[in-house]
């Protein structure tokens, strides 16, 4: 078995990775557009006399939540028909990297930009005044909210195109899938918290137009600090990419790299969720009541910081399995 | 490649530490927004009691953190100790 | 020892431009202020109020210099990697780590002044006089998180700018990501910093 030449286990990862990749990549923009399209339906019964508003702020919303997924498909095509030349062991990691960054990282976004777009349906029911203003305070969120599957396409591109053969092939493999792993799994909270974040800014200037100017800033604000744990996942990355490894034939160092990427991963799921929640009441908060704007805003600044100090706890714990043990 | 029983066990506690803290980050990430969350409700409810709905914010967090400084702990151990 | 030169040269960077801002906005002062004179009474202003709403009257006028002097520290040394061939010194982890311990130093004092020693040291067996050592932790993790989060965003933002910009051969796009990952991202985390530290004296406090 393990006789065989590196370039077939490199056919292999290229084709498992290409299915993985779209596989998980496919799981948020279906959630996130079925989401949108039952709250479409729901609006449209409501008013059918602005079935083509809805029908029109639908398919934009769902355009946009497409785009993760499209990431995914793209990064899925170049592994199934590339060829892959000077193929070696590690050529195999960076695409299984590359697969499962690009996968988990579709997922975040996927869901997270269906909520917002759903929301612009329902407000363009109730406020059909303001339709033009809900749909571009949609697009700018759920595209803010793509920004993690921007960064799982950008370390998936980097694994793809970068030559790593001049790393000793153990422990580098368990850095790149690392590497992989941690930006992929990070861009999942953060998503979907900008999503939630993003839902609120749009149900707030259904509710009070005038507000809009004011709870696009907030959300933007809050959208930023959200993004916080997908950025850390993401220089855990680039520290596993771009490191210099000792070769050595023991188990643990290779481990030791796998878990810093697993462990920032899933400690940025958490506390992006939880920011999520918090972004989506400050924004309510502060389209119900502009007079107190400032004091929310700051108290959900300081809320989203509170609540993101596990996932530093993660990153620290990461740089310490890199640089320390 | 010859593996040692130290070597496994080495490896074994690493991907436990990384595992334990992150695993352990989700639920006190996510608990701490909801506390942040309703202070931000109560707050545009009742603007007027933004001081100590703030510091009741803060120290349901730090309760409700505790967890995750546990997961720190043992990673800790894990990484240093065991 | 090691000396990390650039940085050193960075912060000094940042500090003159803040004792310029300083001379420039106090000088010739007057009624009707000039420019530069209301840039400087905004800073003052806003982040004497926000002291003096965490703390309360008399602890807020006693620390709103120290908070309204990190806050714009922060800013421009995060801005600093705006300009082309400066880095941001909280690009370095000891800049952020060491205000962290200079916050975490400032809040206990603030705690142990306002309590007294027995009152300050009784907190740490609550509730349970076993929980101590974790309250020790707690407390330790508090400048961990705070640093860490300014270090990593203020790394990762600059990273990506890096990468991004040499992936799309800095094409179009790199203003933009410096615009966000500088300017945009620069200001809410110097402002989160700035906030945590306040609230981290006001939690000792009271």
């Amino acid at each position: 078995m393990m006789e065989w030449e590196p370039q077939i286990w490199v056919r292999a990862a290229a084709f498992f990775g290409g299915g993985l990749c779209i596989g998980l990549g496919a799981i948020g923009a279906a959630i996130g557009e079925g989401y949108t399209a039952s709250v479409a339906n729901e609006s449209m019964s409501r008013n059918p006399g602005l079935s083509n508003v809805v029908l029109k702020d639908m398919l934009v919303g769902q355009a946009v939540a497409e785009s993760a997924a499209i990431f995914a498909l793209v990064v899925a095509m170049i592994l199934l028909f590339s060829s892959f030349s000077n193929p070696g062991w590690l050529t195999a990691a960076a695409i299984m990297g590359a697969a499962l960054s690009m996968g988990f990282g579709a997922i975040g976004a996927g869901i997270g930009s269906g909520f917002p777009a759903g929301e612009a349906c329902r407000g363009a029911v109730r406020q059909p005044a303001v339709a033009n203003k809900l749909m571009t305070n949609m697009l700018i969120g759920a595209a803010v909210c793509q920004t993690p599957s921007i960064f799982a396409l950008v370390v998936s591109f980097i694994l793809l195109y970068t030559d790593f053969s001049s790393m000793p092939v153990w422990p580098a493999w368990a850095a790149l899938v690392g590497a992989g792993l941690a930006t992929g799994l990070a861009a999942i909270g953060s998503g979907l918290g900008g999503g939630t974040t993003a839902q609120a800014s749009v149900e707030g200037i259904a509710r009070r137009p005038e507000s809009a100017s004011s709870v696009t800033i907030v959300m933007l604000l809050g959208q930023a600090v959200v993004q916080s744990p997908a950025i850390f996942g993401l220089l855990i990355s680039f520290i596993l990419l771009f490191g210099t490894y000792q070769p050595s034939s023991e188990l643990a160092p290779a481990m030791a790299l796998l878990a810093a990427g697993l462990c920032v991963g899933f400690g940025a799921i958490g506390p992006a969720i939880g920011g999520g929640e918090v972004g989506r009441n400050g924004v309510r908060w502060v389209a119900r009541n502009p007079g107190a704007g400032q004091v929310i805003t700051r108290i959900m600044l300081v809320g989203m910081a509170v609540s993101q100090s596990t996932v530093i706890y993660a990153m620290v714990i990461s740089l310490v399995l890199i640089y320390v043990v | 490649m010859a593996i040692e029983g130290a070597d496994i066990i080495k490896a074994a506690a690493f991907l436990g530490a990384g595992i334990s803290m992150g695993l352990g980050a989700i639920g006190p990430g996510v608990g701490e927004g909801m506390v942040a969350a309703k202070a931000c409700e109560a707050i545009g409810k009742n603007p007027k009691e933004a001081g100590l709905l703030t510091r009741t914010m803060l120290v349901g967090q730090a309760v409700s953190e505790s967890t995750g400084i546990y997961s720190l702990v043992i990673a800790l151990l894990l990484l240093f100790v065991v | 020892m090691v000396f990390n030169l650039d940085v050193i040269l960075m912060t000094w960077i940042a500090i003159v431009l803040l004792i310029l801002l300083g001379i420039f906005s106090v000088r010739k002062r007057s009624l009707v202020p000039h420019s530069i004179q209301v840039l400087g009474e905004l800073f003052v202003r806003q982040f004497a109020s926000l002291t003096e709403d965490a703390l309360d009257k008399e602890l807020g006028s006693k620390y709103a210099p120290m908070i309204t002097a990190l806050f714009m520290f922060l800013l421009v040394s995060n801005w600093l990697g705006a300009i082309p061939h400066m880095s941001e010194p909280t690009k370095d982890l000891n800049t952020p780590l060491s205000l962290g311990l200079m916050g975490f130093v400032i809040a206990h004092y603030a705690g142990i002044k306002a309590k007294g020693f027995m009152g300050y040291a009784r907190e740490y067996f609550q509730p349970f006089p076993f929980m101590m050592p974790l309250n020790l932790i707690g407390e330790i993790a508090k400048v961990i998180s705070v640093s860490f989060r300014l270090f990593g965003n203020i790394m990762g933002g600059a990273i990506i700018v890096l990468v991004v910009s040499h992936l799309i051969f800095s094409l179009i796009l790199p203003p933009f990501l410096v615009a966000f990952f500088s300017l945009f991202i620069g200001t809410i985390q110097a402002f989160v910093f700035t906030m945590l530290t306040i609230v981290y004296i006001a939690v000792q406090v009271k």
